[in-house]
């Protein structure tokens, strides 16, 4: 601390008095305590860093561990540059979207080479899945004028089959002194998928049988249509953030998303049941090849004062709607508590709800010929999901901070109306998903 | 060390009056309100703060922090968080103002003594003096952390400058979180004032002249103060001549001399108390050059010569 | 560094005389600049950002979970966004 500042006084003692003095004020009257001044006295000259570990693991099905390290440096004239480089691993099973038989089914991997059996009575899972990514993020933040600050990006994400790039711009605006900010932002991604196995063709049959068998890569061949497909997507970002008082500041957003391409899961297929609910073919999903998604955003944050341990509530609440007839509510709660003059403790919950695709159905009957958009996948059928869990943070000596996270995840996929066959009582064909998200931060 | 400590409650045409005495100085609340409840609480309430304050760091108070600190003989000394920002705060305007503001110069008034009546020197002292008594003083000598200080032996610590500002923003402070009602703290001259008072008005602060032995001398000073503090620096009565050349009873810690032709007092404004206070206190110590620093600054001021 | 100092008077009428210990004293009307814009409706004063400095009450306040929330629900729900862009970027979805 004291070294700090006594480098920080040399550079610009007679300029920033007044603003060394405030500084100095906030901490000593502040809650804030130590920290304030020593992270702002290190953003002048140096980079400072966040990293984190996280370990996403469902019951039964995928896990995925994740490592980012984050580097910000804020130079003189408050320009500012932050890169971040994110790694992930993700291996175990996933939902193919075929629903659960009385009877052992047996499905074809998406790449064509082999097959694996799903025992009766179980949710068919896809065990292929195991990726590796890469992903680079870059951005600029300047001054443009007074009260006018912009911002440029880049993203970079590469997986064995998936290639992602970025670019975005926001520009924000501070008025009322620097009370109200209004900002705009544009982004662009285009993104390339190369499935092992290429692209199913959307409505087919899933080619179930020998796959040793000298005719098996020309009739799997049959069923695809090509080695890869592109997506591109374009989003809008308004948002308008209010300080209400020196407690309270709140932020309202709304975003305007246009998704162009391909937009189906190539790894899904739909069961096409008999009329006594037995499947009898699988046939690969198809959604339309463009999505158009709103949202309206708010959040509030309030710092409490001493009665209530001085805690900061974040609240926030989602609405999204897209032209597939998806909508959704999302409400995220966090309360940061501190403990002791160095550490806190922060609960979260958050609570989510979506409607589904016009376009999804569980599964579909075997008496008609399907010519339009299909999806089984639960993920944008109708569902309810929940998310509780806890932080606990702690700043050690010279200002760095380390924290846990644990936080448990459940979704509830429900039956958005369709009348089941009696035959398929005895199976679930909403099966919960469960995860537990673990993490480790730090930083420096 | 026994104070005779009570609250004075008096009702006004647009609010209470609360009036005490702490730090050697007459402290005043003002409360534009009706409730009486409200006033009562925060009367409570601010005096306390005060009071509390006062005993953690007098350093007449053999029991406070900073007696404990003065009379460590260079041994560690365990602190708590406050005294820490304290410390910490020192220290930014020791590094702010290159050493000339340090609470550990108390020490140089054992060879200037000033009369609290006559304002004389009593004894000017030699420079021998001076240095020998300067070689106690030096903030840079001092080491501390979040937990623990240690002053070298024969080293005094002071938080007479800064300790009445910080009481005045902490009782803005809790008053703030008690009500919303106007509210006006003043102990013994640093002031500061929660808002505007009802329907936007300013607080009429009258600051009194240094040479003014009866109130009501026309020199007085009327500032309408609608937001933040006012603080000042300097005491008229307390001086010394020597040589045709006026010395002030602000002493420059690092020659251990008074400063020579600052102004008999600035009086500063600011958000916080403890930041007019501070500003008030090195523009002082420029001697001359104290309305160029403060203009250069861009702080609002009032200095009398 | 300090010690006692010109003694203040503090004034509770706002009346154009002012009187205070039965004398009446003359006015000199100082304006201060920085209280100029005390009467526009919300917001805080510079000053009083001690609260909304800290970290926790920034509207992201840890960016890095942020992020990896983000890419979790991004992945196993049909919304994104809304807070930040929604984006591609990967192929978990």
């Amino acid at each position: 601390m004291n070294n700090l500042n006594k480098k920080s006084k040399k550079t610009n003692k007679k300029v920033n008095l007044k603003a060394a003095l405030s500084l100095a004020t906030s901490a000593l009257l502040g809650t804030s305590v130590v920290t304030a001044p020593v992270a702002q006295a290190k953003e002048a000259d140096e980079w400072q860093f966040d990293s984190a570990f996280l370990v996403y693991s469902e019951v039964d099905r995928v896990s995925a561990t994740e490592a980012i390290i984050a580097g910000t440096k804020t130079f003189d004239n408050d320009e500012i540059l932050s890169l971040k480089l994110t790694v992930d691993a993700l291996t175990g099973a996933s939902a193919n979207g075929a629903i659960a038989q009385p009877n052992a089914q047996t499905f074809t991997r998406p790449s064509g080479n082999g097959q694996y059996v799903t025992p009766a009575g179980e949710t068919p899972l896809d065990d292929t899945f195991h990726d590796t990514r890469v992903q680079l993020n870059g951005q600029w933040t300047q001054p443009l004028a007074d009260n006018i600050t912009g911002s440029v990006g880049g993203h970079f994400s590469k997986e064995y089959d998936y290639l992602s790039l970025g670019v975005n711009g926001n520009v924000a605006y501070d008025f009322n002194r620097k009370n109200s900010t209004i900002s705009m932002g544009l982004s662009y991604f285009q993104d390339t998928f190369t499935p092992e196995g290429g692209i199913p063709k959307p409505l087919s049959s899933m080619l179930v049988g020998d796959s040793s068998s000298s005719d098996w890569d020309a009739e799997f061949a049959k069923t695809r249509i090509s080695d890869s497909e592109d997506k591109s997507t374009t989003d809008l970002l308004v948002g308008f953030t209010q300080v209400i008082n020196r407690r309270m500041i709140t932020a309202f957003n709304y975003s305007y998303s246009m998704v162009d391409g391909y937009l189906t899961d190539p790894f899904k297929v739909v069961s096409v049941l008999n009329s006594d609910g037995i499947a009898q073919d699988y046939i690969y999903e198809n959604r339309p090849d463009s999505r158009v998604k709103q949202s309206t955003f708010m959040q509030a944050k309030y710092h409490f004062d001493d009665s209530l341990l001085n805690t900061v509530a974040d609240v926030s609440y989602r609405y999204m709607w897209d032209d597939w007839g998806i909508n959704s509510h999302t409400i995220d709660t966090r309360f940061t508590i501190p403990v002791g003059a160095a550490s806190y403790i922060e609960p979260h919950i958050r609570f989510y709800q979506q409607s589904a695709a016009d376009f999804y159905q569980p599964y579909i009957g075997d008496g008609k010929a399907q010519t339009g958009f299909v999806s089984a996948d639960y993920r944008i059928g109708e569902m309810t999901a929940v998310t509780v869990g806890a932080k606990y943070g702690v700043v050690l000596n010279g200002g760095n901070e380390l924290s846990f996270r644990i936080e448990y995840y459940r979704q509830m996929p429900t039956n958005a109306g369709f009348v089941d066959p009696q035959r398929l009582n005895s199976v679930d064909l909403y099966p919960v998903v469960e995860a537990v998200i673990a993490q480790v931060s730090y930083s420096f | 060390m026994q104070k005779k400590r009570s609250v004075k409650l008096s009702q006004q045409k647009d609010g209470y009056s609360v009036s005490f005495n702490a730090m050697a100085s007459p402290c005043e609340v003002l409360i534009q309100t009706q409730d009486k409840r409200v006033v009562e609480q925060i009367s409570r309430c601010v005096s306390a703060e005060v009071w509390r304050i006062e005993d953690k760091y007098s350093r007449y108070d053999s029991l406070s922090i900073c007696s404990e600190i003065n009379n460590s003989a260079g041994k560690k000394i365990a602190i708590d968080e406050e005294t820490y920002l304290l410390l910490n705060f020192a220290e930014q305007c020791y590094q702010l103002s290159d050493g000339l503001f340090d609470i550990s110069s108390g020490v140089l008034r054992q060879v200037w003594s000033f009369s609290g009546l006559s304002g004389e020197c009593q004894q000017f002292p030699s420079s021998i003096d001076v240095s020998k008594v300067l070689s106690f003083v030096g903030w840079q000598k001092v080491t501390y952390d979040q937990h623990s200080i240690c002053l070298p032996q024969d080293m005094e610590l002071d938080f007479g400058g800064i300790g009445k500002e910080y009481a005045v923003d902490r009782c803005i402070l809790l008053a703030k979180e008690i009500t919303d009602e106007p509210i006006l703290v003043n102990l013994g001259g640093d002031l500061a004032v929660t808002g505007p008072r009802l329907n936007k008005q300013a607080w009429q602060v009258a600051i009194e002249h240094p040479d003014s032995d009866a109130l009501g001398q026309p020199q007085d000073m009327i500032v309408a103060l609608v937001q933040g503090a006012l603080a000042t620096s300097g005491d008229a009565r307390r001086y010394l001549i020597k040589d045709g050349i006026r010395y002030g009873h602000v002493l420059n810690a690092k020659t251990g001399w008074p400063i020579t032709h600052a102004p008999r007092s600035i009086t500063t404004v600011a958000p916080q108390c403890i930041q007019a206070g501070i500003l008030a206190t090195l523009a002082l110590l420029q001697g001359e050059h104290a309305e160029q620093f403060l203009t250069e600054q861009d702080i609002t001021f009032w200095a009398r010569r | 560094m300090k010690a006692n100092k010109a003694v203040f008077n503090t004034l509770s009428q706002v009346n154009s005389s002012i009187v205070h210990s039965s004398k009446v004293k003359l006015i000199l009307l100082t304006v201060m600049t920085i209280n100029l814009s005390a009467c526009s409706s919300l917001g805080v004063e510079p000053w009083e950002r001690d609260l909304l400095a800290k970290k926790e009450m920034a509207l992201t306040s840890s960016p890095v979970d942020a992020a990896l929330d983000d890419h979790i629900y991004f992945s196993k729900e049909a919304s994104s966004g809304g807070k930040s862009f929604g984006g591609g970027g990967c192929g978990c979805n």
